[in-house]
């Protein structure tokens, strides 16, 4: 463990030097000389290096750094809620979870920052005007950054290795303060690297040549900076949730006593839950994201919704669809666990219908593929049935029910060990089908009206009280449950290991197709600038400006998700070998 | 007696398929995409699979008959069938996938989009949403004269359109079956009675090659009739295709959705 | 061991169906490449290909359907022939354009002169387009590019064409730098630069240099004054010296030359003995 420590600081030093001398190097000589306009390139000024593919290179490598980033990020947030948690309740469980949570991620944060280098080397390498350029713009926060990196990796250290140290009263106190100085200065480095990456898409504080004014927050703070900071922060957790799971669920399959089976099963459990509490509001984050890229400039917003980037959206839908059906999946497994899950699973099926029917219809695309003689018998290409489908109400509708029925599925396993014992259950239980009712209808309502017969003008507004419907749903239902189940009594204890090994898989499943998720949609985000560096000021000459197809870009994703799985494989295996002790008898001299 | 478990999941699964076939193909008379069926498909798969096998229980009683197949001695004969039908199964329809078809690469293309709203006909600009069949008042001003005029389209559309649109106006006509996209059916509600006569007007003016061109590639073998007929001649026969097939055209009220699908 | 393969091989199948479900279950489209700058023959168009270059651009380069199409996110442009004079005369019109085809040419380059009601920004009350310019940024026209959308606009929107084809290469810009008064040039302080810049040795021998339409002016101020030599430059046919024809010599080198320059030429030809 001792080396992962050196090397990870020997990696953010490598960091920080090259950040030091790449970056504010000439910034400081420009700063001299005043800004100049952006470089305008041509073909030669990409240069190229041992015959490979730059952007390929760099775009591998910043997918990478940008997986384990988020993880590395997203582990303090929720290791510190536990702890919190831990600290509250006595259960010493939380504790050693939240523990084994920040080990795991700790070598993990090492191979963040060798990419983090990397990524920069290879930007220099093989963009250096691009990286000229935005150095000038960013020099104090590029500066900063790698100085936050000093900090960030001296409170992980002591976060990690005093845990033991810091226990106790005024100690755990103190701790858990190491804990929230973590998070924050891991998400101001999130929030100033993202800084630059939406400046490339929404540059702020340049005229339109590309000359900058100086004013280094204005570019910092431009208009879709903090439309990708909700999105990104709400799906790292989400993502690292499933990252976690995914340990859980390794560590559960290979688990001898029952004893171990139980606590990774409570694990993934936990993991499970944070990646779902984190995925139910992604949706909406995302439309937020969307639409302000939209009211930030209509040619870019058309050019991520319609166009080839259109098909991308199928490909998203069956990830979601993927990640839903297999949260609800490892729900339903999960009930086993309880004695009495049984009254619940009737209803189970009629989840599954609806979750289903939801689904086919959150992915019908817009556009049909036809084969000729299916073209001759429609008579063309439009179709009276699936057409209207394609468009935003009825996903709109789709995604919200499945996000209702999501719930359900929590709901039901929430119940499942418990009898309610206040007077007035079958009321509550009247109350609580008549939310639902009333909430699925009226989701149904303004997708079906407002989408298909009343103006356009209504088609897109009618998503938001369909999205009011469902969070109120969900929080009163929430409630209602709570009072319901006030002083309820237990059916039996939980048997923490007795789910099937199927349910690991749909743990892996939820991790897998995240990663692959994000960088799908790392693809589109970064392929809507089309052929320029910096939207309308740096426009990239190089060979590889074109946009690539859909099945490139996928098999580009993939190769990356491979290489991240085996590294992550690696990180957790480094972990196991840590604790695992060899005596070599009559090795040592006695 | 309940049925097995897996008997349960392959009628479901089966009663589905048939199902969406059912219901598109047959009730709707909208034929449903293969490649979206196929993908319709895998999901209610997973589905089923989702449902009949989160329970440990459930499970064991799911995989017993395969189980049972497989293991036990007593079912060698149908375990050695299956095992030898399924790859054979598989291997054909790998098979018949793979194996080149004389059929057109699928294409992305819209064959009715929307009409512009103004067009080049005969050498000038015509506004379409304004624009009138000149001979349509005389079905109140003068019955004859309009009969005269049906007639005389009813002529130019025996010469020129029935080969392909049919003399029942079905869009049967004797080369109808060599051509695609098909020709349009008049008699059919959703076609000509959608449309406004401006419309017709429009792609009979200018045919396949005057799609626009979001309805590319423009393999559509309507002629350019304004090549070949007059301007009267187009009206009458559009005065003869309503006529003949009892529909009113879109009236003009409604001008501004006129959209042509 | 076998968890972990069976894991690993479940990760990989997950992996190499999403893989596999992106290249064959939707269609692959090929974006179209980065838009390069057309070369334009502009000596050699008629108005026909000049229409159909604008056509091109409209529908091409200058991604005006993305917006401009029958979806509503932008004004029909189809119809312009009967609106753009309306427009022009609303009250809410804040351009400086007098004519259609300035209206037109205004709202490609500044479309915030006049928005369309309904088409603005949310939340400008329409006093703001959403729409770019064309003349820089992403869309970035050059002049006869311009030039060609707007003739395609007046063509397609029912209008007589009024726009012309442009002669040259060079952006309009600078046809219309020049039609306007340029920058005064800095005055020549030497002769010969001056004698080089208004050509006077093409017509008179002055030294070494030779030209026999004009007097040799080698030894001229041994014979003549200065008033008689600025006289001569001034108005120089008052008197023609033997032989030579009338008409020749410019007579507008008053209304070109800086008074400084005058003098300079008088005083050096007057000393040239």
């Amino acid at each position: 463990m001792r080396k992962t420590l050196s090397f990870g600081f020997l990696a953010s030093l490598v960091a920080l030097v090259v950040c030091v001398l790449a970056g504010t190097g000439p910034a400081l000589a420009q700063e001299a000389a005043g800004f100049g306009p952006a470089p305008v390139l041509t073909a030669a000024d990409y240069p190229t290096v041992a015959g490979v593919n730059g952007r390929l290179v760099i775009w591998i490598v910043a997918q990478l750094h940008l997986w384990f980033a988020a993880f590395v990020l997203a582990v303090p947030i929720f290791v510190f809620i536990i702890e919190a948690i831990g600290m509250r309740t006595r259960d010493k469980r939380y504790d050693d979870m939240a523990y084994e949570f920040i080990k795991v991620s700790i070598t993990a944060y090492s191979i963040t920052a060798i990419l983090g280098g990397l990524l920069l080397f290879s930007l220099i390498l093989f963009y250096p005007h691009l990286f000229g350029y935005l150095s000038t713009i960013f020099s104090k926060s590029m500066f900063y950054y790698a100085l936050l990196f000093f900090g960030e990796s001296a409170v992980l250290y002591l976060y990690y290795y005093g845990w033991h140290w810091l226990q106790g009263d005024l100690r755990k106190w103190i701790h858990l303060s190491l804990g929230l100085l973590l998070n924050a200065i891991g998400t101001t480095l999130m929030l100033l690297a993202n800084a630059w990456l939406t400046f490339m898409m929404s540059p702020a504080g340049v005229d339109p040549a590309g000359v900058f004014n100086g004013n280094e927050w204005e570019a910092i703070h431009n208009f879709l900076w903090n439309p990708i900071n909700i999105h990104r922060f709400v799906a790292n957790i989400a993502y690292g949730g499933s990252i976690v799971g995914a340990y859980a669920a390794f560590k559960f399959l290979t688990a001898r006593t029952s004893q171990e089976k139980a606590h990774y099963d409570w694990m993934g459990y936990n993991a499970n839950f944070i990646a779902i509490c984190a995925l139910l509001p992604l949706p909406f984050a995302g439309y937020y994201l969307a639409a302000e890229i939209y009211a930030y400039s209509q040619q870019m917003g058309i050019t991520l919704m319609g166009g080839i980037f259109a098909w991308l959206f199928i490909i998203q839908a069956v990830l979601i669809g993927a990640l839903f059906l297999s949260a609800n999946y490892y729900l339903w497994c999960g009930m086993g666990r309880s004695d009495g899950a049984r009254r619940y699973y009737w209803a189970i099926k009629y989840i599954a219908i609806v979750l289903i029917g939801a689904f086919l219809v959150w992915f019908t695309p817009h556009t049909l593929v036809l084969t000729n003689s299916e073209l001759k018998s429609l008579g063309g290409p439009h179709h009276s049935i699936l057409g209207p489908l394609g468009i935003m109400p009825a996903k709109n509708t789709a995604v919200n029910l499945m996000i209702i029925f999501t719930f359900l599925s929590f709901l039901i396993y929430r119940r499942s060990n418990k009898v309610a014992t206040v007077s007035w259950e079958g009321m509550g239980n009247t109350l609580q089908v008549a939310l639902f009712t009333a909430g699925i209808l009226n989701i149904l309502f303004l997708g079906i009206y407002h989408g298909y017969f009343t103006n356009t003008v209504y088609k897109v507004a009618a998503s938001i009280p369909q999205v009011l419907t469902t969070f109120v749903v969900i929080v009163v239902s929430l409630v209602l449950d709570s009072f319901i189940y006030r002083g309820a009594r237990d059916v039996g204890p939980l048997h923490w290991g007795r789910i099937p090994d199927r349910a690991q898989y749909a743990l892996f499943l939820l991790a897998v197709a995240f990663t692959w998720l994000m960088g799908l949609m790392g693809y589109i985000r970064s392929g809507i600038r089309q052929h320029w560096h910096v939207v309308d000021i740096m426009r990239d000459n190089s060979p590889n400006a074109f946009t690539p197809t859909l099945g490139y870009a996928a098999n580009v994703v993939s190769v990356a998700a491979v290489i991240f799985l085996t590294l992550v494989i690696f990180v957790f295996w480094i972990a196991k070998v840590s604790s695992v002790k060899t005596l070599p008898a009559g090795y040592w001299k006695e | 007696m309940r049925l097995p478990r897996l008997l349960q999941a392959a009628l479901v699964l089966v009663g589905v398929y048939l199902g969406f076939i059912v219901v598109f193909d047959y009730m709707l008379e909208a034929v449903i995409p293969g490649s979206l069926l196929t993908m319709y498909m895998f999901f209610v798969t997973v589905g089923v699979f989702m449902v009949f096998t989160y329970d440990e229980e459930r499970t064991r009683e799911l995989v017993a008959p395969i189980k049972a197949m497989v293991e036990n001695p007593i079912y060698r004969g149908a375990r050695n069938t299956v095992f030898i039908v399924i790859p054979l199964l598989v291997g054909y329809g790998v098979y018949s996938r793979t194996l080149p078809s004389f059929e057109a690469p699928v294409e992305l293309r819209t064959i009715h989009p929307a009409p512009p709203s103004t067009a080049k006909i005969y050498g000038e600009r015509v506004n379409l949403l304004t624009l009138e069949n000149p001979f349509r008042h005389y079905q109140t001003d003068d019955p004859e004269i309009f009969a005269e005029y049906v007639q005389e389209g009813a002529a130019v559309y025996i010469e020129n359109c029935q080969y392909c649109h049919g003399d029942k106006l079905d869009g049967k006509g004797p080369y109808a079956e060599g051509l695609n996209p098909t020709p349009l059916n008049f008699q059919d509600i959703g076609t000509i009675a959608q449309l406004q006569e401006s419309y017709l007007y429009w792609r009979i003016a200018t045919g396949g090659p005057g799609l626009p061109k979001e309805a590319a590639p423009w393999i559509s073998s309507m002629p350019v009739w304004q090549e070949f007929l007059t301007e009267e001649e187009i009206w009458k026969v559009i005065l003869f295709l309503y006529d003949y097939t009892g529909h009113a055209p879109r009236s003009w009220g409604e001008a501004h959705d006129a959209g042509g699908h | 061991m076998r968890q972990f393969l069976s894991v690993i091989a479940f990760m990989l199948i997950v992996i190499g169906s999403f893989s596999a479900y992106s290249n064959l279950g939707i269609p692959q489209i090929e974006p179209a490449p980065p838009p390069t700058e057309e070369v334009i023959d502009l000596g050699s168009m008629d108005m026909g290909q000049f229409l159909a270059l604008g056509d091109r651009i409209f529908n091409g380069k200058g991604t005006c359907t993305l917006c401009h199409n029958s979806l509503g996110r932008a004004p029909m442009l189809d119809q312009i022939g009967s609106n753009a004079q309306a427009r022009l005369d609303d009250a809410r019109y804040a351009g400086s354009a007098t004519d259609i085809e300035g209206y037109l040419r205004e709202s490609l380059t500044d479309p915030s002169a006049y928005v369309v009601a309904g088409f603005g920004k949310a939340g400008t009350n329409d006093t703001e387009s959403p729409m770019p310019g064309t003349e820089s940024g992403s869309i970035a026209l050059s002049g006869p590019e311009l030039a060609a959308v707007l003739a395609f606009l007046q063509d397609n929107g029912g209008l007589e064409v009024t726009v012309e084809i442009p002669t040259d290469m060079g952006d309009e810009a600078t046809d219309e730098n020049a039609a306007e008064p340029g920058e005064p040039r800095a005055p020549f302080t030497s002769f010969q630069d001056l004698s080089d810049e208004f050509a006077c040795e093409a017509c008179h021998t002055i030294g070494e240099e030779a030209g026999d339409l004009g007097p040799n002016l080698s030894a001229i101020g041994a014979t003549r004054d200065r008033d008689y030599i600025r006289r001569a430059l001034l108005d120089p046919n008052a008197e023609i010296a033997e032989g030579f024809e009338e008409g020749m010599m410019p007579d507008d080198l008053g209304t070109q030359l800086y008074a400084t320059e005058l003098e300079l030429l008088i005083d050096h030809l007057s000393q040239l003995k």
